[in-house]
């Protein structure tokens, strides 16, 4: 997709649809699709800084009780592992804004990896393993 | 496809901004406009309604972060209400109870600011 908050709408749908024929719960969906979206924010506004030439390649499997879905993307690395979660009561008592996109995705998904396949290209995997 | 829009209502010195669709990275800037509006206007006293909202991103809590320090500085407060589970799961997972006032109905929020 171009890398747009435009097309946000349009990645729910995508995912939210694999999410839903890979078997999981209409309460996991949401947390899937939310992370996804938390991600593709990210990358819009950190890795792209909002240039809408620049495309995010989205890819899901779902295998072996894992659903993954893939972000390739080209641009400045954002690997969310290495963010550590904001002190929420410290948060609130600064009135801070921003920054809760990563614990979002933590706390939603089972497993996040981030590569930087060379010097410019970054694949993201969000990973949500089915309970069944 | 859902949009999002903002309807707006007024009791007494209260505004209600009723919100319907998703708020998400794209469509939280309309809602900062509309804030934006009001406390230029000395509009210190928001109530949001959630009923006809069904998402919710961080960039939509982050527009609520932006406002309410200045309301509050003003006499005014920003609180919420009417949310469904799953919104309300979003708010209260990240903490937001700590800061903001959230209502299961607009009345109990009205009533507040008397």
């Amino acid at each position: 997709m171009t890398s747009s908050t435009k097309n946000l709408a349009r990645v729910r749908d995508f995912v939210g649809k694999r999410a839903a024929e890979s078997g999981f719960d209409e309460s996991t969906i949401n947390q899937i699709i939310l992370s996804v979206d938390e991600a593709c924010t990210n990358i819009i506004k950190h890795a792209h800084r909002y240039d809408e030439n620049e495309t995010i390649e989205i890819e899901t499997s779902f295998e072996n009780g894992q659903f993954k879905i893939v972000l390739n993307y080209k641009g400045k690395s954002f690997d969310p592992n290495g963010i550590e979660n904001p002190d929420m009561k410290e948060y609130f008592s600064s009135f801070k804004v921003g920054g809760l996109g990563v614990p979002i995705m933590k706390k939603f998904m089972s497993k996040i990896e981030f590569d930087r396949k060379n010097s410019n290209t970054n694949c993201l995997t969000l990973i949500k393993i089915i309970h069944s | 496809m859902e949009e999002f829009s903002i309807s707006i209502r007024q009791h007494e010195d209260i505004v209600l901004l009723d919100l319907n669709g998703f708020l998400d990275a794209h469509t939280s800037v309309e809602l900062e406009k509309k804030f934006e509006e009001l406390i230029a206007r000395n509009c210190n006293k928001i109530v949001v309604n959630f009923q006809k909202l069904s998402y919710i991103s961080s960039a939509g809590l982050g527009v609520f972060m932006a406002f309410i320090e200045n309301a509050r500085n003003n006499s005014g407060d920003i609180k919420l209400c009417n949310m469904s589970d799953k919104i309300y799961n979003i708010f209260d997972m990240l903490g937001f109870p700590i800061l903001f006032e959230i209502y299961k109905e607009e009345k109990s929020a009205l009533e507040k600011f008397a």
